[in-house]
């Protein structure tokens, strides 16, 4: 026989609250940032770009290097928008599946299991695109994708598919158990 | 226990899809002379001749004409201004066609000798020559219907040397650097003859 669902939202631990308006807290900040300083980082990037022309495969002819360097310029641009918009919507995210993992998974290992991976994987994964807009103008894009990949998205992207799957299965489960 | 196990092994089963994520996309975009050339058709076709003109004397093609004038068949500006002033759209278009046709055969001479230069490796020479295709690719296309009209000999030589520049590159190891050049140096030579046969050219010459 199992318990009836409680009639309120039971609020999760401190620490992943704090992770998840931390993490829209910064990407507001981060979007602010990126109107304000866009000139000062296209400068920026273009310094770095100029100072490395074999790597972006610049080769001082100009129909050929502008194409080169505005479509680094675009995809920097483009990580950092998706930066803010990952880190504003997983943020979300980890507030309410966390709150849903808390209020009606009943097995506490399985709950843990839940927060932690959604916590970590969600709050991580958005700093991938920080860390690949970072990279494009020192390694190029397709290196700086690479590294972004295989230090942040695979790991904590997989991480947050399987805390929402096992959110999933567990509801399911519940659902199932209770008719 | 056994959560831990199932969490593991979903996460090895989620790796594959975490691998997809958005990245944007991106588009080339013109440059100030394309978009320049683009305003000036625009008008020529509206028959807008004094826009047209306007767009011309103003704008970032004619800067780069003149600064290029040395490579150009001399009295290039002249008669592109010369048709403007006059209302006559196909001069004017076959002006501005020969600039865009020469700024492609310097495009197509730079790969090639980027292609011969030894002192890069294979692989960033066939990574370049790609990215000189694409320029070559925005110019061209530019002026393409205008060279089919005027020589559509010239026209469909330079298309297969893309193509076959194109078909190259894509799929080419670093052996066929040699094969590669042989395109570029055709459509240099080609668009050199669309040059020398253009009607600026035969009035330079007399």
């Amino acid at each position: 026989m199992m318990s009836p669902a409680p009639d309120t939202w039971r609020v999760p631990p401190p620490w992943v609250l704090l992770v998840a308006v931390v993490l829209i807290a910064v990407a507001e900040v981060s979007g602010a940032s990126m109107v304000k300083f866009k000139l000062e980082l296209t400068r920026w990037a273009r310094g770095v770009m100029l100072a490395r022309p074999a790597v972006h495969g610049l080769v001082g002819v100009r129909d050929v290097d502008e194409q080169i360097i505005d479509e680094a310029l675009v995809k920097l641009d483009g990580g950092l928008r998706l930066f803010h918009l990952h880190a504003e919507g997983m943020g979300t995210v980890i507030v309410v599946a966390t709150m849903v993992a808390t209020t009606l998974v009943r097995s506490t290992g399985l709950q843990r299991t839940v927060v932690l991976l959604l916590t970590v994987g969600g709050g991580a994964y958005p700093v991938g695109y920080l860390v690949w807009s970072a990279a494009i103008p020192y390694v190029g894009i397709e290196r700086g994708k690479s590294i972004a990949e295989w230090l942040v998205w695979i790991p904590f992207g997989s991480a947050a598919i399987v805390a929402m799957w096992l959110l999933t299965g567990a509801l399911a489960l519940k659902l199932v158990q209770r008719q | 226990m056994r959560v831990a196990g199932l969490a593991l092994g979903l996460l090895l089963l989620a790796a594959s899809p975490a691998a997809g994520h958005h990245v944007g996309v991106w588009t080339a975009r013109d440059n100030e002379v394309s978009t320049n050339f683009k305003q000036i058709k625009f008008a020529l076709q509206a028959g807008k001749f004094d826009v047209a003109r306007q767009l011309y004397e103003s704008g970032a093609l004619r800067r780069d004409l003149q600064a290029q004038a040395t490579r150009l068949p001399a009295g290039l500006d002249a008669s592109i201004r010369k048709a403007l002033a006059a209302g006559d759209a196909r001069a004017a278009e076959r002006g501005l066609m020969v600039f865009f046709v020469a700024l492609t055969r310097d495009l197509a001479g730079q790969a090639d000798r980027q292609l011969a230069d030894p002192s890069a490796s294979p692989d960033i020479r066939l990574a370049s020559s790609r990215k000189f295709l694409e320029a070559i690719w925005r110019y061209y296309s530019l002026v393409d219907f205008a060279v089919t009209q005027y020589d559509p000999k010239a026209a469909t030589a330079v298309r297969l040397a893309f193509d076959e520049a194109e078909g190259y590159a894509k799929g080419a190891a670093a052996s066929d650097l040699d094969r590669l050049r042989g395109p570029f140096q055709q459509m240099v030579r080609v668009l050199t003859g669309v040059i020398e046969t253009s009607p600026t050219s035969a009035r330079r010459d007399s």
